[in-house]
């Protein structure tokens, strides 16, 4: 890391002033080595994210929309567009506390009391805290409402018994979001709390699980009798999860907004590389692989078509609805077909392939192996087909 | 001009299409310039209103949507292209103007202009037009009065019900130079014909997307509507998630500060996705969906025919080209 700058440089900058502040922010900051397009990248260890993303919201590129109060940088909806598709242009690495800044966050500050916003945010922009997220359970994956983790009354508190599973990030994490069940399994929908519970709790235990794509990411997490005091239950029981499901509805098209333009960056890394390659510039060439790689860029600019008519609706204070959904939808299937073109391409390589070209394979099949979890995680592709047909088209039941 | 407002266009040219039933090609014109919608682009001085593709597109959406068999793509652009008089006629809607979007014909310079031989095809309503924009191959381009001397049309094949396209046949046919238009000025007209075929595109695979809804709401199988099946109910979600698709590409191209390659991609989403919208739309459908009575084969024949007229795959190499060169090694 070269400069750490504890003021934020963008903070009376607007507009295109605002966009080269953060280019040149990020062109001088962003550890070179965490580059995953670069020559001598080396995959970053948990402290060093959290150091560079402490420094990336020093600099003013986290927490950008979120009220200054609560450490944020009061910013618009617009400008953390801006500066997430600077952050997207470049091959950083993706955040250890996604679950803390595009989750947690704003179900916090739609729903938490003024002392819980204050408590909490400041800690994960700051990167103090790393949230994960307990959402899934064994037998309620999908189908939320079928989760059976208990939160009984304890005193003024609560108490937590069951098993949370695919919980990424919980053996990083400091907290958890928790959504328990504070009636019977038969109530479904209803009866459901979000709690916030410390991950050193007694009787709290994580054992992570190894994914499919050879990393620990998800984990399962165990609570036997895990206490939760009072302050630590956000809003009402069952008002909260209510609220927290309009926070997601949202959250699905505004998260990781920097998505398309790093899916720009994957497939401008995937050309240079190519070109580099005696054997795969030859077949960069050939008409099929060029009318693919038109394929992968149209459907890299529908994303952009989805992600800023979304900003702007927000900024102008619409609701955009079940829209998140589509979005969701095209650029996790996207990016499969995306991840599957490049591995087949790069698989053709010389057989003397340069650093570059082994370098761009190592990225392309983690890419690959990755993008199969994400037509899964944040509602599968089957759970947002279901929301398009019942919320956007408004098919009726049909009986 | 700043408050006007594209939704209006589309109001007021589906009013028109609406009542162009029945009516040929030139008449279809005649009824549409009653209301101002052939001088969305031309210029003030040729009776137009000098506007940009995002109120053309409403205009060509209706249009499309309706089936007319007008050429609007290609009138429109030549009524912002043409010299002053026959640009004023175009408006007016006193005649039909047409661009045969495939192959080139020769020209040599002569004492009266420039003179052309061969053939140029994909002219959509060639025999309908008056006038023909046609590439030459030294890349400019020569708009021809269709009842000169040495042209003839010929319909080229039966496929767009809606559209037929033509071939001319060009044997010593002299145009004064006034009529040869610079290279750059044909390269503009194809790109803004890319978009507006994209919104023509997203019209037939948006009608077609909303009759598959109704048939599958309405038609009842196995005791229960069709909708009712979750089969059913993810690929008609599929389908507008294609519709959507398109429409946020096309959106990006339509936008003042759009960006130069945002026609491209507008039309290949268009090909991409608006085919396989109208092909869903007859699978569900069912048998009735193979039936001549229903409009959804016309616009499957549109859609394709659009899709030929832009040489889909060539954008797409075009895209990709683009892509590879500016990429640094």
């Amino acid at each position: 890391m070269t400069t750490l700058e504890l003021d934020s440089p963008l903070a009376d900058l607007s507009g295109d002033a605002y966009r080269t502040a953060a280019r040149d922010w990020l062109a001088r900051n962003a550890p070179q080595q965490f580059l995953a397009d670069r020559a001598g990248y080396t995959a970053p260890t948990v402290p060093e994210l959290k150091q560079w993303e402490a420094a990336l919201y020093r600099g003013g590129l986290a927490g950008i929309a979120w009220p200054s109060a609560y450490g944020g940088h009061g910013r618009t909806l617009a400008e953390h567009l801006i500066g997430n598709q600077e952050i997207g242009r470049l091959a950083l690495p993706e955040s250890v506390n996604s679950i803390g800044k595009e989750l947690a966050g704003p179900i916090i500050l739609a729903i938490a009391t003024e002392e819980q916003k204050r408590r909490y945010l400041p800690a994960i922009l700051e990167m103090r805290e790393i949230w994960c997220q307990g959402f899934s359970e064994p037998e309620a994956g999908s189908d939320l409402a079928g989760l059976r983790t208990r939160a009984t009354p304890d005193g003024d508190g609560w108490r937590i018994d069951g098993q949370k599973i695919w919980t990424s990030g919980a053996m990083n994490a400091q907290r958890c979001l928790l959504l328990a069940r504070t009636g019977p399994v038969s109530d479904r929908h209803r009866g459901l709390a979000l709690f916030v519970v410390r991950m050193d709790s007694p009787g709290l235990r994580v054992r992570p699980l190894k994914q499919a794509n050879g990393k620990e990411g998800f984990c399962e997490v165990f609570f036997d009798g895990v206490y939760v005091a009072p302050e630590d239950a956000l809003g009402k029981p069952d008002e909260g999860w209510a609220a927290a499901i309009r926070v997601l509805s949202i959250e699905r098209a505004t998260n990781r907004m920097y998505r398309a333009w790093r899916f720009e960056n994957e497939l401008r890394h995937l050309l240079a590389a190519a070109k580099n390659d005696a054997r795969l510039a030859v077949l960069l060439d050939e008409s099929d692989y060029r009318q693919r790689i038109a394929a992968t860029f149209v459907d890299i600019e529908v994303v952009k078509g989805y992600v800023e008519p979304a900003v702007a609706a927000l900024v102008a204070g619409d609701s955009i609805g079940a829209r998140g959904s589509l979005m969701k939808l095209h650029w996790s299937e996207a990016h499969q077909r995306f991840a599957a073109l490049a591995i087949e391409l790069l698989s053709q390589a010389s057989p003397d392939a340069s650093p570059a070209v082994r370098n761009a394979q190592r990225r392309f099949r983690d890419i690959y192996l990755q993008s199969r979890a994400e037509t899964i995680y944040a509602g599968t592709t089957e759970i947002q087909l279901g929301i398009i047909a019942d919320r956007i088209l408004e098919l009726p039941r049909g009986r | 001009m700043t408050d006007l407002d594209p939704a209006e266009f589309f109001e007021s040219a589906r009013r028109a299409a609406a009542s162009c039933a029945g009516r040929t090609a030139v008449e279809q014109a005649a009824r549409l310039a009653e209301d101002g919608l052939l001088g969305v682009l031309a210029p003030e001085a040729a009776g137009g209103l000098a506007l940009s593709l995002r109120f053309a597109a409403p205009v060509i959406a209706a249009a499309s949507g309706a089936l007319l068999s007008l050429p609007l793509v290609e009138t429109l652009l030549l009524a912002r292209i043409a010299p002053m008089s026959l640009a004023a006629a175009l408006v007016a809607g006193e005649t039909v103007g047409t661009i045969a979007w495939n192959g080139a014909v020769d020209a040599r310079e002569t004492a009266d202009g420039v003179t052309l031989d061969g053939v140029a095809a994909r002219a959509p309503a060639a025999r309908d037009a008056g006038w023909v924009l046609t590439r030459l191959h030294d890349g400019r381009a020569a708009l021809v009065a269709t009842n000169a001397s040495g042209v003839t049309a010929d319909d080229a094949d039966g496929f767009d019900l809606a559209v037929p396209e033509g071939m001319l046949r060009l044997t010593d046919v002299t145009v004064p130079p006034a009529y040869v238009l610079p290279a750059d000025v044909w390269d503009g007209v194809r790109v803004d014909a890319e978009v507006l075929r994209a919104a023509a595109i997203l019209s037939s695979a948006e009608l077609c997307l909303a009759a598959a809804v109704e048939h599958a709401t309405n038609r009842r199988q196995f005791g229960k509507a069709l909708i009712a099946n979750q089969a059913m109910r993810h690929l008609l979600a599929r389908q507008k998630l294609n519709l959507e698709s398109l429409r946020g590409v096309l959106n990006r191209a339509l936008a003042a500060d759009a960006a130069p390659i945002a026609a491209r991609i507008a039309f290949a989403a268009a090909c991409q996705y608006g085919p396989a919208i109208v092909e869903g739309a007859i699978q569900v459908h069912g048998g009735m969906g193979f039936t001549w009575d229903l409009d959804l084969h016309r616009h499957l024949r549109h859609v394709r025919m659009l899709e030929a007229h832009g040489d889909a795959r060539g954008v797409r190499a075009g895209i990709a080209a683009h892509l590879i060169d500016s990429n640094a090694a």
